[in-house]
């Protein structure tokens, strides 16, 4: 095993002392030092989205960063959208417009969602479209995610409700 | 407490109770168990197509501090390999090994696994794993693999054919057509030779395998994503040389099946394997360069069909022959999907002649197998380009020539001579429906001013038929399939009038759990909310016959049906015992059990019964205690659902893209429990389809043998931005198979999609004479076609 | 797909940076957004001994537009697709940037990684090639100024730069009066590499091409179009020289086969994309995909 490295881990508003090797991304130790799975590893090369996270409010791919890498930024998880048991518009809007089927890509769509409407608090399908291109599906055919991610919106330009 | 309601949920678009945990970050998937003391697996996989293993030095890896063990095919002594569960006559024995034995036979090949205290450390292990490879001739290219001095990819099979089968073209009659007569007689013989690329579903989830061997009660538990848990335990007890009994499958949130988590894998008996030898829970969990080598691939053929037509459009016969690339060894289906293949190429037509051949051929790739369609998509790929082909050369409109040679509505049940009877449709109302919702006429002329302008727009229509709820189990035998087309389902209402269901089904994100609650609830007339599924665990859950499959939801439902039809009748007699009324005056109604006509006055709520039930205190003469019921229900025969698709785009013929302009869809699958469930399957079936019709292609290097796709920046998947919107209209023609009218429906989108897809680009292309053959219709592909074409 | 073993280091200064690139050399490898190593480290492709991770070597990090545009190499590919002074110098790039990857990918990918990664699929070492950038290369030993057809040669997936040296700024002249551009690639999906792309900037005196720099990408390695560019100086805007500009990229460009594409259809789009960038500078508009 090689050294490990402490590094504070400032999640959901929550800072953790985590001792990792460098090696370990910074999805593995959300995932595993800090458990929480609700980030999801679906390439690990950057490709589907399946983990992002927000840090400091910005869209990044989890298993593209070092755990070392994140001490001193403030990330967001799915598990920090919503307080308890009042949920954010966006994860309502994904249950009632179908949004999601087996659920996998959908903690990254979420966040990718939520990221689309905080810069662009109207967006047009098609601006939606392009904006979450870097998210990938494979139950959906993506046309209720993009209805979802409009719901929201209207619902968040009237009640308010970022990350 | 059992509340009483109008509502009727059959037919309600409810809302997904799958949904609350995963919106949350809070499902649970199986990457995300981890019970204590649990040990990580990490797989070495054949870098070369094919190639004898000479020897695998192991001691460097075993040496490495968190390692604990190294398995090779030499420690597999003793254990069995999965079989392949459809055997059709004549097919040879090519079992799918655990780890390759001697001899490598495709990229990704497990050929050794090594357990360490984290992946990171497993993976650190398998760069010290040194395998002596002697690199053997390689073939990935089915006629390659047929010619003449080919390599053998399995020497005990003699060469690389598995399988010739043939569909002889048998009528109802029992006697096969005149396919010669046919083409004798024929104004116009029309040729097609289609390439349909090698795709797959490519979940998002990786698969994923926790095993933990119980050493004080001799148990082992495997938490898998496996869609037919049953038959896993089933045949993993076997394999592992265990009985059936001590095996228990739990399965979890699934993230994305489609088709490709019907199989059982190498990784399934390895996983077990290492936790027995250590007595602590492994996990594997695949990541995505092992997804795309090592989960089974779909679809992969090369056709050849020919079409005798008569000049006013009339289809007199059709003979193919279908070569399906299986890859290195048949899986769990066989050469399953290529059989449907040449069992559904008829499609929607009345073709009195038929005849179709199947080859399966062994190459140097990932074994060819189960995959969302099952060999639908390929026959409409082949039949729908083959309509369009025929159209274009009788000058016939390619809606009319389908409409002239379609099955009527009052000609089902319709024997077809693919062999399988079709229940119900009505073929030319859907086209018709079709062609209003795109408004055909209008998008005819629309494209001859585009024309003009330099606008190449094409319409491409494609019909379908799918074969759904394969049942009775007594045809799954006569077709050599060695497992059951029944769906079990046990209901048991509790003390209090709440429902618990336990079903064989696994939900993957169809929304089962919902609709079978949906289904319950109807049937019970109670609140949905009181309504429990239990999924997902063998010890508690009944043997499902067939599992989990995009199509089965409609069997499984008439399982509750019929099991809730008894626990209602045993609430009638107990009730009426109570009401001290004769049963025949005691009804089950709105939830309540209440004797006929004193409904305000002698009524039981179905909690009061149960309560009863479970005193039993004072039960009728005979009655045993408690109030549940266990039904398995075989289907009466296949479902047929069918539609048509209308894709209209247009095409730059200066680089090939393809833009969408529109896509719609007329679909009928009977009686649909949850309307925007059905909308969801249908979009995701479409992007399945469209995805191979555009971009999903697994390419293997002639030369080299090597796996060409095998990240997701080479393998392809639909993102937003490549797929429309969709317009889509039901019609509904009950069932007369099913109880409930139900037809299987959640693979159907990607029947239709490729054909609709490449009819419409030929369309658009028609001044040039281009035909659309090959799936997918890359830009590159399509522009050398343009090119070719002088455009 | 889980990294090797590699040592660590987060320097915070360039100095500090250089100083660890002279200790380690060739065992190390510089950690910038991460956006092509972390796959690359994943898949066990790249197995540095020694990463050197950048990321807080703040000084690296800057926008500044007092005559010629000078950027920080750790400038993230946000920044630089959204900054108003780059956007006022050099149009294009936010053009090009908007077609690089997704959000998130441009939220921690950096320009000076983009270069140093040198994906010949990639857009910027095209585009800062037709821009005619410099960029400074610093090390223990000092600095030094490189151009990027120097930089790059024909190269992929590496650069002229030595082990120890690590790139620090680009550095882009003002564009001349007139001048205007176009963007063009094609890629299967939004947000992919492309098969082929070119950045043209032309310059007129009103109808003659008085300056034109080409270059593409998707080829064997980013490269300028010295035909093409032959083909424009000294003729009229217009179809007919688009056209044989489109012609002498085709003859330019090093064409490569792959799975997304055939060589010959590579070096057919190159042509196209040609003639359509070019219609787009003489129409002064945008540019994108296709």
């Amino acid at each position: 095993m090689a050294e490990t490295m402490s590094v504070v881990l400032n999640v959901n508003g929550a800072g953790r002392s985590v001792s990792v090797e460098p090696r370990k991304t910074l999805a593995d130790a959300i995932r595993e030092d800090l458990g929480l799975t609700g980030t999801h590893l679906g390439c690990e090369h950057g490709v589907c989205g399946a983990c992002t996270v927000l840090m400091d409010g910005e869209v990044v791919r989890s298993c593209l960063m070092l755990a070392v890498q994140a001490g001193g930024a403030e990330i967001t998880t799915i598990e920090g959208i919503g307080a308890g048991d009042d949920l954010h518009p966006m994860q309502r809007a994904f249950s009632e417009y179908h949004g999601l089927q087996c659920g996998f890509c959908t903690p990254g769509m979420i966040l990718a969602g939520i990221d689309v409407v905080s810069r662009n608090p109207d967006p047009s399908p098609q601006e939606i479209r392009e904006e979450m291109g870097g998210n990938i599906c494979r139950c959906t055919g993506y046309q209720k995610i993009v209805e979802s991610v409009q719901a929201a919106a209207a619902i968040m330009s009237t009640e308010g409700g970022s990350a | 407490m059992t509340t009483t309601q109008e509502t009727r949920w059959i037919g309600v678009s409810a809302p997904r109770r799958e949904d609350a945990p995963l919106i949350r970050g809070r499902g649970r998937y199986i990457a995300d168990i981890e019970p204590a003391g649990t040990v990580h697996m990490a797989i070495l996989r054949s870098p070369y197509a094919h190639a004898r293993i000479n020897g695998i030095d192991t001691a460097a890896a075993e040496a490495l501090d968190g390692v604990y063990c190294v398995l090779t095919a030499a420690d597999l002594e003793g254990i069995g390999d999965f079989p392949t569960i459809w055997r059709l006559p004549g097919q040879k024995e090519s079992n799918t090994p655990a780890l390759a034995p001697g001899k490598a036979r495709y990229v990704g090949e497990p050929v050794a696994a090594v357990v360490a205290d984290s992946r990171y450390m497993a993976e650190d292990a398998l760069d010290l794993l040194d395998v002596d490879y002697e690199i053997l001739d390689h073939v990935v290219d089915v006629e390659a693999a047929l010619a003449d001095g080919a390599p053998v990819i399995n020497e005990d099979l003699g060469d690389n054919t598995i399988i010739e089968y043939t569909f002889p073209g048998i009528n109802a009659l029992g006697v096969a057509g005149d396919i010669d007569g046919a083409f004798e007689e024929a104004d116009e013989i029309v040729s097609g030779r289609f390439k349909v690329g090698r795709y797959s579903g490519v979940a998002l989830e990786t698969r994923g395998l926790v095993a933990e061997w119980d050493d004080l009660r001799q148990t082992l538990t495997l938490h898998s994503g496996s869609q037919v848990a049953s038959l896993l335990r089933t045949e993993l007890a076997a394999a592992l040389g265990i009985p059936e009994t001590s095996v228990r499958i739990l399965t979890p949130n699934i993230g994305g099946a489609f088709g490709n988590q019907w199989d059982r894998y190498p990784e399934d008996i390895l996983v077990s394997l290492a936790s027995m030898k250590l007595g602590r829970p492994v996990k594997w969990i695949e990541d995505r360069r092992e997804a795309l080598q090592a989960t089974v691939h779909g679809r992969e053929q090369l056709q050849e069909w020919q079409l005798a037509a008569s000049s006013d459009g009339t289809v007199l016969g059709l003979k193919g022959r279908v070569l399906s690339d299986q890859g290195a060894h048949l899986h769990s289906v066989g050469i399953g999907p290529a059989w449907v293949t040449g069992a559904a190429a008829v499609n929607q037509y009345k073709i009195a002649n038929y005849h179709c051949d199947v080859v399966g051929v062994a190459t140097n790739k990932t074994p060819n197998s189960t995959f969302r369609g099952f060999g639908g998509p390929e026959a409409m790929f082949g039949i729908e380009r083959m309509m369009d082909k025929t159209a274009r050369r009788l000058g016939i409109d390619p809606a009319e020539l389908r409409r002239r040679n379609m099955i009527q509505a009052d000609e089902f049940p319709y024997f077809s001579p693919g062999g399988a009877v079709y229940d119900s449709g009505n073929y030319p109302a859907a086209l018709a429906k079709a062609l209003e919702a795109v408004e055909y006429d209008k998008v005819r002329e629309e494209q001859q001013s585009l024309r003009e302008q330099g606008v190449y727009r094409g319409i491409g229509i494609a019909s379908y038929i799918h074969v759904s709820g394969f049942g009775p189990s007594a045809i799954l035998g006569i077709l050599d399939y060695y497992t059951g087309g029944y769906e079990g389902s046990t209901v048991k209402i509790d003390p209090h009038g709440r429902a618990t269901l336990y079903t064989g089904m696994i939900p993957m994100g169809q929304g089962t759990e919902t609709t079978l609650a949906q289904v319950a609830a109807d049937q019970l007339e109670i609140d949905i909310a009181n309504v429990r599924v239990v999924w997902g665990d063998t010890d508690q859950t009944p043997y499902t016959g067939f599992g989990s499959a995009g199509s089965r939801s409609n069997v499984a439902a008439v399982a509750v049906i019929k099991a809730i039809e008894e626990i209602k009748a045993k609430a009638v007699r107990i009730g009426a015992g109570l009401l001290e009324a004769d049963p025949d005056d005691v009804a089950y109604a709105d939830g309540r059990i209440s004797v006929k006509g004193a409904e305000e006055m002698r009524s039981l709520t179905l909690a009061d019964v149960a309560q009863q039930a479970y005193w039993a205190h004072k039960l009728p003469e005979g009655e045993q205690p408690t109030l549940e019921a266990t039904y398995v229900y075989d289907p009466a025969n296949f479902t047929t659902a069918c539609g048509t698709h209308v894709a209209v785009v247009d095409v730059d013929i200066d680089t090939g893209k393809i833009d969408w302009v529109k896509y719609v869809v007329v679909d009928d699958a009977g009686t649909i429990i949850n309307p925007l469930l059905v909308e969801g399957q249908i979009q995701g079936a479409l992007s399945n389809g469209l995805g191979g019709a555009m971009l999903e292609e697994f390419v293997y290097d002639e030369e080299t043998g090597q796996l060409l796709s095998s990240t997701l920046m080479d393998y392809l998947v639909p993102s937003f931005t490549d797929l429309p919107d969709f317009e889509i209209h039901h019609l509904v023609t009950p069932s007369p198979h099913t109880e409930g009218g139900f037809k299987g429906m959640g693979e159907a989108g990607c029947f239709p999609a490729a054909p609709a897809l490449a009819n419409a680009v030929a369309d658009a292309l028609s001044h040039l004479g281009v035909e659309v053959d090959q799936t997918p219709v890359t830009p590159s592909r399509l522009w050398s076609l343009i090119d070719q074409a002088g455009g | 797909m889980k990294p090797a073993v590699f040592d660590y280091s987060a320097p915070e200064s360039i100095a500090e940076t250089v100083d660890l690139l002279a200790e380690h050399g060739s065992g190390a490898k510089v950690l910038a957004g991460g956006q092509s190593l972390v796959p690359m480290l994943n898949f066990r492709l790249a197995r540095p001994a020694h990463l050197i991770d950048v990321n807080g070597v703040d000084e690296l990090s800057y926008i500044s537009a007092n005559g010629a545009l000078r950027i920080g190499s750790m400038t993230r590919l946000t920044a630089l697709g959204e900054s108003g002074d780059v956007a006022r110098a050099h149009p294009i790039i936010p053009a090009a940037v908007a077609q690089i990857g997704h959000r998130a990918i441009r939220n921690r990918g950096t320009i000076g990684g983009s270069l140093a990664h040198n994906d010949p699929a990639a857009e910027l070492p095209a585009v800062l090639m037709a821009l005619d950038a410099e960029v400074t290369a610093r090390s223990a030993d000092g600095e030094r100024v490189v151009g990027m057809q120097e930089l790059i040669e024909d190269r992929l997936f590496e650069t002229t730069l030595g082990d120890t040296e690590l790139l620090t700024e680009i550095r882009i002249p003002a564009a001349a009066a007139g001048s205007s551009f176009g963007f063009r690639e094609f890629a299967r999906r939004h947000g992919d590499f492309a098969l082929a792309g070119v950045a043209a900037v032309i310059t007129t005196d009103g109808s003659t091409i008085t300056q034109a720099a080409l270059a593409a990408f998707g080829g064997t390695h980013a490269t300028r179009l010295p035909t093409a560019e032959a083909a424009l100086v000294g003729a009229e805007t217009g179809d007919a020289a688009f056209a044989a500009a489109g012609a002498g990229a085709a003859a330019d460009f090093p064409s490569t086969s792959d799975v997304h594409g055939t060589a010959d259809y590579r070096s057919h789009l190159i042509n196209v994309l040609t003639v359509r960038a070019l219609q787009d500078a003489a129409g002064n508009s945008g540019g994108g995909n296709g």
